[in-house]
């Protein structure tokens, strides 16, 4: 389900993007500094070899008895002794880093995805912000450590073994180090053409992927179509495109690996005739010979690491993007600085009251931005809003809802009902005129305080993975088991809870899979009324509920909105009958608003709805009884 | 050619019988693929050779004594490069030597690796083709009862992929290994049996220990994917449900929630990291150690006089070439079982039949069926306690209009089912046009009808090519014909780029609606002898109906039309009404003689009534 992630490649490096990145590792510098420290010396160990089988080859050479090979046989267990311990500190320390890393960035991603408002989700589909969190932060960490690694560990062996050859014969070694320009150019080079078949071939799999589903869950339609055969066409051909991708990634490196060892014979062939020249000169011995044609093989490992993680680089560079301009991202609503400070101040007057006097009694009467805690009116004001430039959905909305009273919405979708609810609930701001809570703009109060207030039931409710008991809790989190059940059993889901496997501590499976919509309605309304809300706000389900645990729905609703403002985004007719107020919304105005009575008196828009959703609930009532 | 996994007693096979079954067909292309890494190999071992013989015929002074101690190899290959008279006077020759066998062995290489990974992923791409051609003809038994869309799913692609990794990358690598040590085994030998055994004989304890740690620490790896998948699950629940975390400002409780799987995934992996830098420092230092022996060996033998400077070089740079590519055997040895595994898992899909398998008599008729249906006494059953449709009777004439009404679980799509052939029915017999459709061509049966099913589905491509799907010759101006009918052609030029707008993933989102508006002239675009809608328009507003129901009626006459219904708006004007309750019919007649007759139809009816009755009640008080 989550989308393949997205596949840029970016050949020019960012490099501020990528210090940005490197400061979380920066955070470890007790793993970093080993990590550094290791990488160099085990390039030094690495270039260090070659010269103890140079020592060997000249003993032998300059005929040498077996005890001459004594410091050279400890020189090389000593030095591998060392090699080992090392490879052993860098993985650890690499490998620590990347998962401290990944800890790190994935915990302020996530962090600040809770903090965001709810346009910021409307943009960024769920599976999008899934790869961002998972595989993005994932691949970053992995770079941050190993990629790090690597090049400290590359750079500095190529560094260590041009400075040897340097020192040993300058002439000998600029004539090897001659091979070095093509080997970076053709690594460089093959491997990003390598880097973008992989992810070619990744991509070609998340197409044969999502074409497995579509033929798995459309096998029926299929069938009815007599499609089979072109289905199989289609299919052959995404096939064989990834054939043909993977095939290609087996040919780039069929070419690369034979052309970089192609120039590594060059090298080696280029010091045997040289060096051997100087061998017969007597300039040099044949134990450097022997070095110098080592060498010449060994830059092929470090380069190729390198350009390894130059392709990865730049192939991440998207992905580094996106997760640092994430957690750069602001939340758009947020307390303002004046409300900051009232609440600062609030806290301060509340500190120095005498410890004895129970700090409820304060609280009871006034609200942590030191406003009055009752809600007595909500008033939208003048409100004009809309999801983004182009289309209006509210237009200078005007309404009073009065403590107590219940205001049902109704009209056809997309006409704006859930964005009145969701302006009250400061999910979103008024774009120009005020939402106002006894007067005052709820801009000048505190956004905690108010969502503590409201009791939300959203039209497909969204259960967590856990028990009935755990989810009813997510409302208020200190409530004691007795309250979970007295809220269960005011809005009528205690008994079909007891009903379950292990009453209360039964798991529902992932989003409340194992319930019906109906069940999870009933949950999620317990949810929102165990933090015994000031303001209520309902979505009813739009899809067919047993008409038994409707009538549970229902039944609760009338206890729950008693004493209430209550938004009600109404289907049901006796929802819709029992408001205080019907609002009739449709293209982002109220069309229609009174009572039930005196809007079927009008014969509008309401009296056909009206008409249709009596028919439909009677028709739905006698088929399911004969059932 | 197909897959056999399987013996003839239908188990999937295991081993080394499994690997020669999955290659069949590539076979020889792997043989080439072998003999060319064997050609590649011996090349590239030749290079170092060329460096050794140098060494010992030219660098090295004859009066040292030592030349004596070569080995005939590298007499060969120096007599192969021109001699040492020709050489020592002429050191270039080495260069060019070793740049053409580096070229040689390159070529060969290219064109093992280009052999093994066309065979690798051809296979794969063959099993995939098979798989998905295998789940459109499984029967819907299989489908519907003994299987879930994501376990397939996962067969098809995990289990593949985990196919594709053992024969791209650890046969290959295998094979490779054999063939290293299978070459540079003679080479070593006829140099020097002793120094031979010295430099290689660790290499089994190599093997052994990756092998034995790996296996012993297999199960951090499975910690460590869990450890992963629950932060995936907690972050995937958490987004999908973001709405409600933010609606009672639960931020703090789930920061604090994501902490433990955050801190778990960091923790495993960091266990699994210790554990696997002892693996690679141990393997390091075993490794070494060889290199090791086998430097200070030959120089010892060197300085002995039974070998010369050369062989020294030699061996070094030969064990480099062996060594690195070995030493991952043993890990790759503990992935086996994983693939035999997966490969059972496919083979239990490829081993389902098809659902034509057991069609014996297929009757093609040439001409589209009248649309005349007819079921006498159909019963059947999804499992043997309970009929799903009990004798069911009933006939549709060519150009008529059934409709059929039943509360949920009575039958209806079941009975929907029977006639397109998804289930056969247990007893009883379905004619089309006088023919029992159990002798007719499945495909001939099925483009008989226009089915929009309960749910319908569409393909996640544009809005034409889902209209347009069985009939692609049809063109622009019949599509929107067929959109017009079932009104939805309005909506769609509503969108920025109308019948091309993509549906699904990469595109927009239709509300329930708009879908079956889709699959309804989808369905009237193939213009078939019999239409089938099964509760089609359950999320269609009343408007959109009734107009769809009106161009429908102007069908009438060329198509028999079967609709499954709950609202009396569609069922009204259908020429026989059936009400089927608990798998049974129990009312048969129209809408003039239902409604007059006690029964679930009459209860529809007296809605309206009741209505009236409410409204008249309601603006009164």
């Amino acid at each position: 389900m989550t989308n393949p992630p997205e596949e840029e490649f970016q050949s020019k490096i960012n490099f501020d993007l990528w210090r940005r990145i490197f400061r979380f590792a920066l955070n470890h510098k007790r793993l970093l500094i080993p990590l550094a420290a290791s990488a160099i010396v085990l390039s030094l160990i690495d270039a260090a070899y070659p010269i103890i089988t140079m020592m060997a080859v000249d003993i032998v050479h300059n005929g040498g008895v077996a005890k001459d090979l004594i410091p050279p046989a400890l020189l090389f267990l000593g030095l591998s002794v060392t090699l080992a311990a090392l490879v052993y500190v860098f993985i650890r320390c690499a490998g620590g880093i990347s998962h401290h890393i990944a800890y790190d960035i994935k915990r302020d991603c996530f962090k600040r995805l809770q903090e965001l408002e709810f346009a910021f989700y409307d943009k960024q589909p769920t599976g999008w912000l899934i790869s961002r969190l998972t595989a993005d932060c994932d691949r970053l960490s992995r770079i941050m450590a190993w990629g790090f690694l690597d090049v400290m560990w590359g750079s500095f062996f190529v560094f260590a073994m041009t400075i040897t050859m340097l020192i040993i014969n300058w002439k000998l070694a600029l004539i090897v180090l001659a091979t070095l320009p093509p080997l970076i150019a053709i690594s460089v080079y093959f491997q990003k053409r390598m880097l973008l078949t992989s992810r070619l071939i990744r991509k070609h799999n998340a197409r044969i992927t999502a074409s497995y589903n579509e033929g798995i869950a459309g096998v029926k339609t299929t069938k009815t179509l007599g499609r089979e055969t072109e289905n199989l066409n289609e299919f052959e051909g995404m096939s064989e495109d990834m054939y043909s991708a993977s095939v290609r990634r087996a040919f780039l490196s069929a070419v690369y690996l034979p052309l970089v060892m192609l120039i590594g014979s060059v090298g080696s062939g280029l010091a045997l005739w040289y060096g051997g020249l100087d061998v017969l000169d007597e300039t040099i011995s044949l134990g450097v010979l022997v070095a110098f044609i080592s060498y010449a093989g060994n830059f092929f490992h470090p380069i190729n690491q390198i350009a390894t993680i130059l392709a990865e680089i730049q192939g991440a560079q998207a992905a580094g993007e996106r997760v640092m301009s994430l957690l750069a991202t602001e939340p758009k609503i947020k307390d303002s600085p004046e409300v900051l400070q009232k609440i600062a101040q609030r806290s301060a007057e509340l500190q120095p009251a005498t410890p004895l006097q129970d700090p409820s009694t304060q609280i009871a009467t006034l609200a942590i931005d030191g406003y009055a805690t009752h809600i007595n009116e909500i008033q939208f004001a003048d409100v004009t809003f809309s999801y983004n430039e182009k289309e209006q959905v509210l237009k200078r909305f005007n309404l009073t809802v009065k403590r107590g009273q219940t205001i049902a919405l109704v009209g056809p979708s997309g006409g704006g009902k859930s964005t009145i609810v969701s302006l009250v609930s400061r999910f979103y701001e008024p774009d120009s005129g005020e939402v106002r809570l006894n007067g005052t703009d709820y801009r000048q109060r505190s956004l905690e305080w108010l969502q503590g207030q409201l009791g939300i039931v959203l039209q497909t409710p969204h259960l967590f993975n856990g028990s009935v008991k755990e989810n009813i809790r997510y409302g208020r989190l200190e409530a004691t088991d007795e309250e979970i059940r007295d809220a269960a059993q005011l809005v009528n889901a205690h008994d079909f809870i007891m009903k379950l496997e292990n009453g209360y501590d039964t798991t529902i499976g992932e989003g409340g899979a194992r319930l019906s919509t109906g069940e999870r309605q009933l949950i999620s309304f317990a949810r929102a009324l165990i933090a015994n809300p000031q303001i209520f706000i309902m979505d009813e389900a739009t899809s067919s509920i047993d008409t038994e645990t409707e009538k549970l729905i229902q039944d609760g609703m009338q206890r729950v909105f008693d004493g209430r403002i209550s938004f009600v985004i109404a289907h049901r007719l006796s929802t819709i009958r029992s408001a205080d107020q019907i609002l009739v919304i449709n293209k982002g105005e109220i069309e229609e608003q009174g009572t039930h009575q005196e809007l079927l008196a009008n014969r509008g828009h309401y009296y056909e709805l009206y008409v249709n959703q009596f028919r439909r609930e009677g028709e739905t009532l006698a088929i399911e009884e004969a059932g | 050619m197909s897959l056999k996994l399987h013996n003839d007693a239908g188990e999937t096979l295991s081993g080394p019988k499994l690997v020669w079954q999955l290659i069949a067909g590539y076979r020889s292309m792997y043989l080439w693929a072998a003999l060319a890494l064997f050609i590649s190999t011996s090349f590239q071992f030749i290079i170092p050779l060329i460096g050794s013989a140098t060494i010992d015929y030219v660098l090295t002074e004859p009066e040292a004594g030592k030349t004596a101690n070569s080995s005939p190899l590298l007499r060969y290959v120096m007599d192969l490069i021109g001699g040492e008279e020709l050489v020592s006077t002429r050191l270039w020759i080495p260069l060019i030597a070793m740049v053409i066998f580096a070229a040689l062995g390159g070529l060969f290489n290219y064109y093992q690796k280009l052999a093994a990974a066309k065979a690798s992923d051809g296979i794969c791409k063959r099993m995939k083709d098979q798989l998905y051609d295998h789940i459109q003809r499984l029967t819907n038994r299989y489908l519907d009862h003994d299987t879930q869309t994501g376990d397939l799913v996962q067969r098809c692609t995990s289990d593949v992929e985990t196919t594709r990794i053992f024969l791209a990358a650890h046969v290959v690598e295998i094979g490779r290994s054999v063939i290293l040590v299978l070459t540079v085994l003679p080479i070593m030998l006829s140099m020097h049996v002793g120094l031979t055994i010295a430099s290689l004989g660790l290499l089994p304890i190599i093997i052994l220990y990756s092998y034995l740690y790996i296996k012993k620490v297999k199960h951090l790896f499975t910690e460590v994917d869990e450890a992963e998948g629950r932060l995936t699950s907690l972050v995937q629940e958490n987004i999908t449900g973001i709405r409600v975390v933010r609606a009672f400002g639960r931020h703090d409780y789930e920061i604090e929630k994501f902490e433990k799987p955050n801190s778990e995934y960091r923790d495993t992996s960091l266990k699994l990291i210790n554990t696997m830098s002892w693996f690679w420092s141990i393997s390091d230092i075993v490794s070494l150690t060889q290199i090791g022996i086998a430097l200070i060996a030959s120089a010892y033998l060197a300085i002995q006089g039974s070998v010369s400077v050369g062989t020294i070089f030699a061996f070094l740079a030969l064990i480099n070439m062996v060594l690195w590519p070995v030493r991952m055997i043993g890990r790759i040895l503990t992935d086996f079982g994983k693939t035999s595994v997966a490969l059972k898992r496919i083979n239990e899909i490829l081993t389902q039949p098809f659902e034509t398998e057991t069609d014996d008599i297929s009757c093609k008729p040439d001409t589209a069926a009248q649309g005349s249906i007819e079921l006498d006494q159909v019963s059947f059953s999804h499992s043997s306690d309970s009929k799903t449709v009990e004798d069911i009777s009933l006939s549709v004439s060519p150009g008529e209009t059934l409709a059929i009404l039943g509360p949920s679980g009575s039958g209806k799509t079941t009975l929907m089912h029977l006639l397109l052939r998804f289930y056969d029915c247990d007893s009883g017999t379905i004619k089309l046009d006088g023919n029992d459709i159990k002798t007719l061509d499945r495909s001939y049966l099925r483009a008989q009808f226009g089915v929009v099913l309960q749910e319908p589905f569409l393909y996640s491509r544009s809005i034409r090519s889902n209209i347009q799907f069985g009939v692609s010759q049809a063109n622009q101006i019949e599509i929107e014909e067929a959109a017009r009918m079932a009104c939805i052609h309005d909506t769609i030029q509503t969108f920025t780029d109308g019948y091309e707008t993509e549906i699904g993933e990469k595109g927009i989102t239709l509300s329930g609606g708009q879908r079956q508006r889709v699959a309804i002239s989808r369905a009237l675009l193939r213009n078939p002898p019999i239409l089938l809608l099964d509760d089609a328009l359950s999320a269609v507003d009343n408007e959109t109906e009734s107009s769809i129901i009106q161009a429908l009626q102007s069908r009438r006459g060329k198509s028999t039309t079967i609709v499954i219904a709950h609202r009396l708006s569609t069922l009204a004007h259908a020429d026989k009404i059936v009400v089927l309750e608990g798998g049974r019919i129990t009312q048969f007649g129209t809408h003039k003689t239902l409604t007059e007759e006690d029964g679930l139809y009459q209860r529809l009816w007296n809605i309206q009534t009741k209505l009236e009755e409410t409204l008249a009640a309601e603006t009164q008080r």
